[in-house]
């Protein structure tokens, strides 16, 4: 018992530091309470050898890079090759990270109650920022390629100083961004001079990546140049330390964004009576949450995956190239999106399961929605008309197969997705893959081989054209049976309804 | 209107819920109170078909709801705020479920406006979206929400927490007032036993999923659950 005026002196008073264990501990009970994580483990595996799959490319890159430049100039010094594209580089490095990067806003709220002061959590911040992937690729690809070069010219002690310049101004990137990501104003003004130098370089030849090159060459000429990027990297390390000690009130960087209502006049859907309804809410779950968002660029930058396969030659005169860009071009809105319904609802699909909606009409209006992607890709997918209209014929082919039939097998493989999705908040760069479930990657395979074997069987026997109305057949063929096909769907989506709706009651995070 | 039988819930072999009958009528204001645990929101998931029985059957107006969808037209819920759509404003909310009840847009428009008294100033015309709105307001716009449409059942879970002490006196009288004009049938759980005993004219006592009391509310009512949570 606490007898009034007896004097305080039993309270402790010293904080104690937040250590890396207990934060593990946190971590790793995170993700083993979570809902599918058995499934989630071996995602994880796999995408450990996507890992080293890309450490292995980006390794060959640094070692290869080495030989490529040395044989094809070999009377100039590599570095001074390399430079004056750093700055352009550097310059993506902070958009990517402007777009990725974000304040862990939940763990740190949950952290201030605690007695740990808050320099210890502005560290933690900074500390587990270090851990992003965009701080290993100057490691990946420049440490390889500055052993390679030690090795082939002996030690050189300018070369290894210029490579410390260029991971500070790496990490100065990382931590500058915290200084932009909260701040809208300063954001636009960041993305205005990156827009600006662009300008200035593609219409008046004026490169400012060129001039940074040139301070880089300085480094690796002189090694005392170096303090710059050293007194740069401190000093972001200062500003963001301090920023981010400031911004840690509930009404600071804590808080919510203020949000202007967007996309509430889209009447054009009422026309449609209750599908209409269900349009009008899905586009603005896109418009209005971060994450759905995100998802959804990536589905608009399918549109332009043509680009790689149809400007080279050998690709052209693969069928089954054409085909998968055709498919990509035509579904990226289709599968990036899709593959999440019905998690997009899973904040309230408790809600939506007592409500006055028959599954069948809930689900077919996610069903109109990707096939209406398709419509709108297809329709944008017309400047590939540049390549010839055999390409254009690929493309549409593609494009009524996913109409009819892979939107139908994306609806399907959703009833086996189980992981919630938390709209508005932010994923981190390869953390999508939280929600991206081994169901999903089973499901890939028929939505990307099938069509091939849609495609390959015809072809065998009558030719390209053949093999493309084998495609059209089959999303004609998806849409007459659209409404069995449907049937079927449903069914599986109410055998699974008790353990969605049980998956998607357990927090993410 | 209600028609539990042998209703049993367990996970992973522990009861959780063990109902053998229980009737609701139509137009009665059902009170269910318990400690935590004692299976109020089990109950009120199975109701509405949210978790599968172990055994045992939930049926409305007849219908078992298990098996078919057609309790849901005269059904409506507020259990927490997942029954919001957070990006939506309150009233592209309100006209949602509107579409979805039958209830066409000026309608609800007028509708609403009822409810100003118990809003405050406070729901309509926001111009934010339900995620940014407090707890209590959160609360205020999802029941009102429930109402949409006349439902001939509102299921609402702990509707009084939250709530600033003005608003729970006029939601008081809002229930009465819909179950005297609409004769709707309410079930409501509550920690709180002075409102839920004032407003409910039956209350079921649940501890450990077995129902202890049924009592119908006389002015003895509130004394004697008293006693019974002070032991």
């Amino acid at each position: 018992m606490l007898k009034l005026g007896m004097p305080f002196t039993h309270f402790k008073t010293q904080m104690k530091r937040f250590s890396l264990t207990d934060l593990m501990s946190i971590r790793k009970k995170k993700f083993f309470r979570a809902p599918q994580w058995e499934l989630k483990l071996a995602v994880r595996i796999f995408l450990g050898f996507v890992v080293l799959y890309f450490l292995a490319v980006f390794l060959s890159l640094g070692i290869g890079g080495y030989y490529l430049l040395t044989k094809h100039y070999p009377d100039t010094d590599p570095i001074l090759l390399i430079n004056p594209f750093l700055g352009f580089y550097f310059a993506v490095d902070l958009m990517l990270r402007y777009f990725f990067q974000a304040l862990p806003v939940t763990e740190v709220k949950s952290l201030l109650l605690h007695p740990i002061s808050k320099k210890a959590i502005v560290q933690g911040v900074l500390l587990r920022s270090l851990g992003s992937i965009f701080n290993a690729l100057p490691l990946v690809v420049l440490l390889p390629f500055c052993i390679v070069f030690s090795i082939e010219n002996g030690i050189n002690f300018s070369l290894w100083i210029w490579f410390l310049a260029l991971f500070c101004l790496s990490l100065s990137a990382n931590f500058f961004t915290f200084l932009i990501l909260k701040d809208n104003k300063k954001a636009a003004v960041f993305l205005g001079f990156l827009i600006l130098g662009y300008l200035l370089d593609y219409f008046f030849g004026f490169s400012i990546s060129a001039y940074f090159g040139r301070g880089l060459d300085l480094i690796y000429q002189n090694g005392f140049w170096a303090l710059i990027p050293a007194g740069v990297l401190a000093t972001s390390v200062v500003l963001a330390h301090n920023f981010l000690k400031k911004q840690l009130f509930l009404d600071k960087g804590l808080s919510k964004k203020k949000e202007r209502i967007v996309g509430s006049n889209l009447q054009f859907f009422d026309r449609w009576e209750h599908m209409g309804f269900f349009l009008k809410n899905d586009l603005r779950l896109i418009i209005r949450n971060i994450r759905p968002r995100q998802v959804v660029l990536t589905g608009v930058l399918f549109l332009f995956y043509g680009l790689f396969f149809f400007t080279q030659d050998r690709y052209f005169d693969l069928p089954a190239a054409l085909i998968f860009s055709g498919l990509f071009i035509t579904g990226g809105f289709m599968i990036t999106f899709g593959q999440y319904v019905p998690a997009w609802d899973s904040e309230y699909y408790s809600f939506l399961m007592c409500q006055n909606l028959a599954y069948r009409k809930y689900l077919k209006s996610k069903l109109y929605l990707m096939m209406f992607s398709v419509v709108v890709s297809s329709t944008l997918a017309l400047p590939y008309l540049f390549f010839g209209s055999k390409v254009m014929l690929v493309i549409w082919a593609a494009g009524i197969f996913n109409f009819g039939f892979g939107s139908m097998i994306t609806l399907y493989s959703g009833a086996f997705n189980a992981n919630p999705i938390r709209l508005n908040i932010k994923a981190k760069a390869f953390e999508n893959t939280q929600n991206f479930s081994f169901i999903q990657l089973v499901f890939m395979l028929p939505k990307l081989i099938l069509p091939l074997l849609v495609f390959y069987l015809p072809y065998q026997f009558f030719g390209f054209s053949g093999g493309l109305l084998g495609l059209v057949g089959v999303g004609l063929a998806g849409l007459v049976f659209q409404k069995q096909l449907l049937t079927l769907i449903v069914k599986t989506y109410q055998k699974k309804k008790y353990q969605t709706l049980q998956s998607f009651s357990k927090s993410v995070s | 209107m209600i028609q539990v039988t042998h209703l049993t819930k367990k996970y992973s072999g522990k009861v959780v819920l063990e109902i053998p009958d229980l009737q609701i009528p139509r137009g009665q204001k059902f009170g269910l109170v318990g400690n935590n645990g004692a299976g109020k929101t089990t109950l009120f998931s199975l109701l509405l078909d949210l978790i599968e029985a172990s055994s045992g059957s939930v049926s409305i107006n007849g219908i078992p709801v298990q098996t078919s969808e057609a309790w849901k037209p005269f059904t409506a819920a507020y259990i927490d705020e997942s029954y919001l759509m957070g990006y939506l404003t309150v009233e592209e909310y309100y006209h949602f479920l509107g579409n979805l009840r039958g209830v066409a847009k000026e309608e609800i428009t007028s509708w609403v406006q009822d409810f100003e008294p118990f809003f405050n100033g406070e729901i309509l015309g926001q111009k934010k979206y339900l995620r940014d709105f407090s707890k209590g307001n959160q609360k205020k716009a999802g029941i009102v929400g429930a109402l949409i449409g006349k439902p001939a059942l509102v299921i609402l879970d702990e509707p009084f927490a939250n709530l600033d002490p003005t608003t729970q006196i006029r939601l008081k009288k809002l229930i009465q007032e819909e179950a005297d004009k609409n004769s709707t049938t309410f079930l409501i759980s509550s920690h709180d036993l002075t409102h839920v005993t004032e407003v409910c004219d039956r209350i079921v006592l649940l501890e450990k999923g077995v129902v202890i009391k049924d009592i119908e509310t006389t002015p003895e009512t509130l004394k004697q659950l008293e006693t019974y949570f002070s032991n």
